[in-house]
């Protein structure tokens, strides 16, 4: 009797430990009894096909693939057209969550309202529309403004021994973040009269376009101290027109990011020096978990909206640089 | 055909009267920049402005060879950043730098035979042939080889990337010496060679053109793959220069307008059959010293857009009252 019960027990931990290997072999997330499976979730990112949005869906999905949720992803291509129709698309579908990447502080303000009043609950990632809604997970672009610009007094101002002249090149003049960082980084420069901001035009988030700016800039004021680019895809042409010139030592080049491999090979490459790195995919965790907490009803106590703040990561070049502050996709 | 052509009186001075109200317009921003910018007259921003006008100077070869057949190609954009992705992923992939060019040529030649296969054979209208043609390059390349991406960065380290953003000799950047040639060689196909003449013919008059025997079709064919051609090399300068290979550049930029409008402000009209290299330099001229004042002036990029849309109207306004149609030239096929 007893070598029974001992043999049922042998077999029993060893069927255990098969099944235990096999699902860490699979590599399969563990799925979560919960109520919210079946759910509905609908995503519209200003575009697919860049680190950044990649590096969130990936998260978002293993997300969904644990709760049971569906997420539809609707690419809008960088084409602003397409993103409201997608968006008013995805509104008479009636999702449980629509997550909204806004281009503009302006573009999909009204569609956001729209969305909320229909009871659907709206997640703004990472650019911040003028018009609230449920929740928000991003970059607190007014910190990096100010941060990146605090940077630039020290590096550039008073008792630099520099020029104090900066080049600032946005990504779009209305886009959410450029809007913030700017108003921001202006705020800081008025307290110091000896910081000149020499240029302040938009690249249209193009590396060429940023190069040729940055050329000129250049060329017209060879002194220059700083580059402040908001996106760090756009400021690799920034960077590379101040390594062609032969710049790369006396000119510092700034920027912000998802702060994937490519950041971090930009910084090895001489190309930007110092990188203020939102962590796309800490981000896109944070959204996901989001996402779930909303369809379980999460919701603030006074109706304002939820709001995760991502942390902040600084890729910089130097003794200090740490490529492990970098993910991978 | 005769090599005189002959012409009413008093007729050439008339067509040439934009491109002369250009370049007067072009001395005197250039006088007005000097005395009222920092840094404007200067021989590096020369530098600087022969660099960024590298591309588009190139991409404005292929464009008024198309144009002076009567034709449009609203496609160079995309086969420039189609080409420069071919070659840039081949090299990222460890293909040696020869074989890499061979390719890309190829496949912008055949890029280019396709829009001549629609315009020539098909007959397709050449704005709607070469506008579904961009189309189809982007959504091919976009989701082929890039698999959805919209950006390929290239590293500065790689020998071929750093010999097209590098220099030729002190001073004498790739990108520029790159530039020169491909004038040259427009000039070369439109004035020494016998296509160059039936390229004439067919945008004065393609009814009489094709009537007379003239190869009509095969010429569209050289002047399709010879803008293909110009489309890659452009690519090739502007991604190595910015180290980066961005279809942006198709979907949301203005480069397509630019080219366009270097071309029509240099006095070549759309309805084709005139112009050459004397025109592209003139357009050119004054597009990149207006962009390069206004970017020293520090203008939003809006702003800059609105200005260059300005000057264009009023170029079009302007060549439509000097050049008048008439029974002649408003015939079948303008656009």
């Amino acid at each position: 009797m007893t070598e029974k019960v001992f043999t049922r027990f042998r077999m029993a931990t060893t069927a255990m430990l098969v099944g235990a290997c096999a699902a860490l072999g699979t590599n399969a997330p563990a799925h979560a009894d919960s109520n919210i499976a079946g759910k509905k979730v609908i995503f519209v990112p200003i575009a697919m096909g860049i680190s950044l949005t990649e590096g969130w869906v990936r998260r978002m999905k293993q997300h969904a693939d644990i709760y049971g949720y569906t997420l539809d992803v609707r690419d809008a291509a960088f084409n602003t057209g397409a993103m409201t129709e997608l968006l008013a698309k995805a509104i008479s579908e009636k999702p449980d969550v629509l997550v909204v990447h806004n281009p503009t502080v302006q573009l999909l303000a009204r569609q956001i309202k729209q969305a909320e009043s229909e009871g659907i609950k709206v997640l703004q990632i990472n650019l911040q529309s003028n018009q609230p809604s449920t929740a928000f997970v991003g970059a607190n672009w007014e910190r990096i403004g100010r941060e990146i610009a605090g940077d630039i007094v020290k590096e550039c101002g008073a008792g630099s021994g520099k020029s104090g002249k900066v080049a600032i090149v946005p990504g779009q003049l209305t886009a959410a973040d450029s809007v913030i960082m700017n108003e921001a980084a202006f705020k800081v420069f008025k307290e110091h009269p000896e910081i000149e901001v020499v240029s302040n035009q938009a690249s249209d988030w193009e590396p060429e376009k940023a190069r040729q700016i940055t050329a000129t800039v250049l060329q017209q004021h060879p002194d220059l101290c700083a580059i402040f680019g908001h996106w760090d895809v756009h400021t690799m042409g920034a960077g590379n027109a101040v390594k062609d010139a032969g710049k790369a030592d006396s000119v510092l080049v700034y920027s912000t990011g998802g702060g994937d491999s490519v950041a971090c090979k930009a910084v090895e490459d001489g190309i930007q020096d110092r990188i203020w790195s939102y962590d796309a995919d800490g981000q896109g965790r944070d959204a996901g978990t989001m996402i779930d907490l909303l369809l379980q009803g999460a919701r603030s106590a006074d109706g304002s909206m939820l709001i995760v703040e991502s942390p902040l990561k600084i890729v910089k070049a130097g003794p200090e640089y740490d490529p492990s502050l970098c993910w991978k996709m | 055909m005769s090599d005189v052509a002959i012409r009413p009186v008093g007729r050439s001075r008339r067509e040439n009267l934009l491109e002369r109200v250009v370049a007067a317009v072009t001395v005197v921003l250039i006088v007005v920049f000097s005395i009222s910018i920092e840094g404007f007259a200067t021989l590096g921003n020369l530098k600087v402005i022969l660099s960024n006008a590298a591309a588009i100077a190139v991409l404005s070869c292929g464009m008024a060879v198309v144009v002076v057949t009567r034709g449009l190609d609203l496609s160079l954009v995309a086969q420039m950043v189609s080409g420069a992705l071919t070659f840039s992923i081949l090299v990222a992939n460890g293909t040696p730098a020869s074989i890499a060019i061979l390719i890309a040529i190829t496949t912008m030649a055949l890029i280019g035979m396709l829009n001549a296969w629609m315009i020539a054979y098909v007959e397709i209208p050449a704005m709607l042939a070469t506008l579904a043609s961009a189309m189809f390059v982007t959504g091919l390349f976009r989701f082929a080889v890039l698999q959805g991406g919209f950006l390929l960065l290239l590293p500065k380290t790689d020998p071929t990337v750093a010999f097209f953003a590098g220099e030729v000799g002190p001073g004498l950047p790739v990108s520029v010496a790159l530039m020169v040639a491909t004038l040259a060689a427009t000039w070369f196909l439109l004035n020494a060679t016998a296509r160059g003449r039936v390229i004439y013919a067919m945008g004065d008059n393609f009814q009489s053109a094709r009537l007379t025997g003239l190869p009509v079709r095969t010429t569209t064919i050289v002047v399709y793959v010879f803008a293909a051609l110009t489309a890659l090399l452009a690519g090739l300068i502007t991604s190595s220069a910015s180290g980066a290979v961005d279809f942006r550049t198709v979907t949301n930029g203005t480069l397509l307008f630019d080219v366009i409008l270097v071309v029509v402000l240099g006095g070549i009209p759309l309805r084709g059959g005139r112009g050459g290299l004397r025109n592209i330099v003139v357009g050119l001229a004054l597009i990149v010293v207006l962009r390069n004042g206004m970017t020293l002036i520090d203008f939003t990029t809006q702003t800059q857009d609105m200005l260059k849309g300005l000057v264009l109207i009023v170029a079009i306004v302007t060549d439509n009252y000097l050049n008048p149609r008439d029974t002649e030239t408003d015939t079948v096929g303008d656009l």
